[in-house]
């Protein structure tokens, strides 16, 4: 397997430095950045594979930086990067269409397989974000959740319900394979699928449902 | 039959009957709010007509108190003048309360023959009115009117710090009022020198406040600049006080435990847990005792338990909550007990926990991928506390599942119906 092409984007010294440390045996890491204007020229001027991108910083943060690339070069992946695992985060750069969500203490090679994932067109849900998409869709069942109910609110298939459990347990997409009696390429497209809805789903449901909650 | 709480509202063209006074949205007494529906008019129509006939020697106004005291409220019986028939111990009361309402009449019936012409008398009759109307609602109509009286800006402001604050407020403004009022009769009558020297005055005010203004803008907008710099360095002051008393403190710590990186990893975690907290939890929210706490509560709390007592890293996922009773508790008992269990026999740095709560059942799960177990041949310590976690669970109608294999890894399953959690 050919070796990703990484860029950085974090606006702290510190952490780009941690990280870089952790990945750059395992990809090539083609460049960084630390602030959001210069992450957005970097990366349309060197067209990356996947984009580790911080999602709190300055002048719009990780969102700004996904909003004006996604519409100029849709192959270039994103990581999403965060200390918090804040609900309003999580769906923000979910919606606006990073490929995963993982939190900055993540270990050295979960991290480095997160970005290969991210690479071959996987998406990565961490056990809380698929516990946050658990809650947010338990609005249809009458769960004790969010308010009402919305008919756009597309609702996810048991199948789905079951990968999203066993994610939230802790389970890597291999074992989930292996207890759901799958192929591992199976369970990726049903994650693929709940990322779809998700970035469909009625955005103002959404929204609602993570200020309400308040997670962090 | 039950009467509806609130009257039906106007529809344009159509006469509804019978006439009551509405409670749907009267303003003082729902006289014209009740009429535009009996007449199927607008309410504004017939509140513009009743106070133009008002100003037309007070003809709308007397009407209008006629008009509260004869038409019952909607949904009861009885009209107000009723009420007071009915009722002799108040009829006393009114009696009572007339008196010095009379004295008021006629010591301002000499400034009414004087200047204030015949407008005088239907403000007094109204007063008396009012007065009646007062003893003679019923306990809903006094609360609405208590709601009038506190909208009005007179009396509103003061009249929720007691009726003995208001009286101090009214009594001295209402007697400096007629003080002034007489003073600038005495100058020469109303037309001759009061107005005039209304006007001097007002134009001497409004040429000082002119000349004023810039100073006087400038020390308010100083003092509410000064305010926001106060608030801001107190926020300041705090941050700064709580960075210290816990942040620099866990640095020093990890300074010193450098060599260690399980102690480090733990400090790290605690501190960023307690710092998370800080920041994201409400204004004044403490953590509660165990017994109140909710399920993800108890469940956070086993978190930073286990986190800080074992140094290992627990990734803790739930969805959804309930309130904890007995069963609830037992649950989250025997997650601890198997959270423990991993941080201590895995021997790896991460547990995994994850608990949902669904409208028929609670689930959790604890999951290491450590050394693992063969269940056949268990340690004896091992064996007791697996034990202790089944049998605490089935005590409480639950179901507590153990699977492990060497070399993999080990999850409990710890399941507990609602319904038995509700019995």
């Amino acid at each position: 397997m050919s070796r990703p092409r990484v860029f950085l984007v974090d606006d702290h010294e510190l952490i780009r430095s941690g990280i870089r440390a952790e990945i750059s045996s395992q990809v090539d890491l083609v460049g960084e950045a630390d602030e959001v204007d210069a992450a957005i020229e970097l990366i349309l001027e060197r067209l990356p594979d996947v984009v580790l991108l911080d999602v709190h910083m300055p002048d719009g943060g990780g969102l700004a930086v996904l909003c004006a690339v996604s519409g100029r070069a849709p192959d270039v992946r994103f990581l999403a990067l965060s200390v918090s695992d804040a609900a309003d985060d999580v769906i923000g750069v979910v919606r606006a269409g990073a490929r995963g969500y993982v939190t900055k203490n993540i270990l050295g090679p979960d991290l480095l397989d997160a970005i290969y994932r991210v690479y071959d067109g996987d998406v990565v849900f961490s056990p809380r974000l698929a516990g946050f998409v658990l809650d947010a869709f338990s609005a249809g069942t009458g769960g004790p959740t969010p308010t009402g109910v919305d008919p756009d609110f597309e609702q996810l298939t048991p199948r789905e319900r079951q990968v999203l459990r066993l994610i939230a347990r802790g389970y890597i997409y291999r074992d989930i394979a292996q207890q759901l009696d799958i192929s591992t390429k199976t369970v990726e497209s049903h994650v693929s699928s709940v990322l779809r809805k998700l970035q469909l789903s009625n955005r103002h449901q959404l929204t609602n449902w993570a200020s309400e909650r308040r997670l962090t | 039959m039950t009467s509806s709480p609130n009257s039906p509202l106007p529809i344009l063209g159509v006469p509804q009957r019978p006439l009551r006074r509405s409670t749907s949205s009267p303003l003082i007494g729902g006289v014209c709010a009740g009429l535009a529906t009996r007449l199927g008019v607008r309410e504004l129509t017939v509140r513009v007509v009743a106070s133009l006939t008002a100003l037309f020697f007070g003809v709308g106004l007397l009407i209008y108190m006629l008009a509260w005291l004869l038409v019952p409220r909607w949904g009861e019986d009885r009209s107000v003048a009723q009420r007071l028939v009915g009722a002799r111990r108040e009829t006393h009361l009114i009696l009572f309360a007339l008196l010095p309402v009379l004295l008021v009449l006629l010591a301002l019936g000499r400034f009414a023959r004087r200047g204030g012409g015949v407008a005088v008398w239907p403000v007094l009759l109204a007063g008396v009115a009012l007065v009646a109307i007062w003893f003679g609602s019923s306990r809903e109509e006094k609360g609405h009117l208590h709601e009038v009286v506190n909208a009005a800006p007179i009396l509103g402001s003061s009249s929720s710090h007691g009726w003995r604050a208001l009286a101090w407020r009214f009594v001295p403004a209402v007697v400096l009022l007629v003080i002034g009022l007489e003073t600038l009769r005495r100058i020469g009558g109303i037309w001759g020198g009061a107005v005039p020297a209304v006007l001097g005055a007002g134009a001497l005010a409004a040429g000082g406040a002119i000349l004023l203004a810039p100073w006087w803008l400038d020390s308010v907008r100083d003092l509410s600049r000064e305010r926001r710099e106060r608030v801001r360095v107190e926020e300041r002051a705090k941050l700064a006080a709580h960075v210290h008393d816990s942040v620099l403190q866990t640095l020093t710590l990890i300074e010193k435990a450098a060599h260690n990186p399980a102690e480090v990893t733990r400090l790290a975690r605690a501190q960023e847990r307690e710092l998370r907290q800080w920041l994201f939890s409400p204004e004044g929210t403490t953590r509660h005792d165990e017994a109140g706490e909710s399920f993800a509560e108890q469940l956070r709390r086993i978190e930073s338990d286990v986190e800080s007592d074992y140094g290992v890293i627990v990734e803790l996922v739930i969805v959804g909550d309930c309130p904890a009773d007995s069963h609830v508790t037992a649950l989250t008992g025997a997650t601890r007990e198997a959270a423990i269990n991993a941080a201590k026999w895995a021997g790896v740095a991460r547990v995994s926990i994850y608990g949902e709560v669904e409208p028929t059942a609670i689930s959790v799960y604890v999951r290491d991928t450590g050394v693992g177990f063969d269940p056949e041949r268990v340690a004896d310590d091992r064996h007791g506390i697996a034990q202790s976690i089944v049998a605490r669970m089935n005590a409480h109608g639950g179901d507590a599942t153990i699977h492990s294999v060497v070399g993999e890894g080990t999850e409990v399953h710890l399941a507990l119906s609602r319904a038995a959690a509700a019995s």
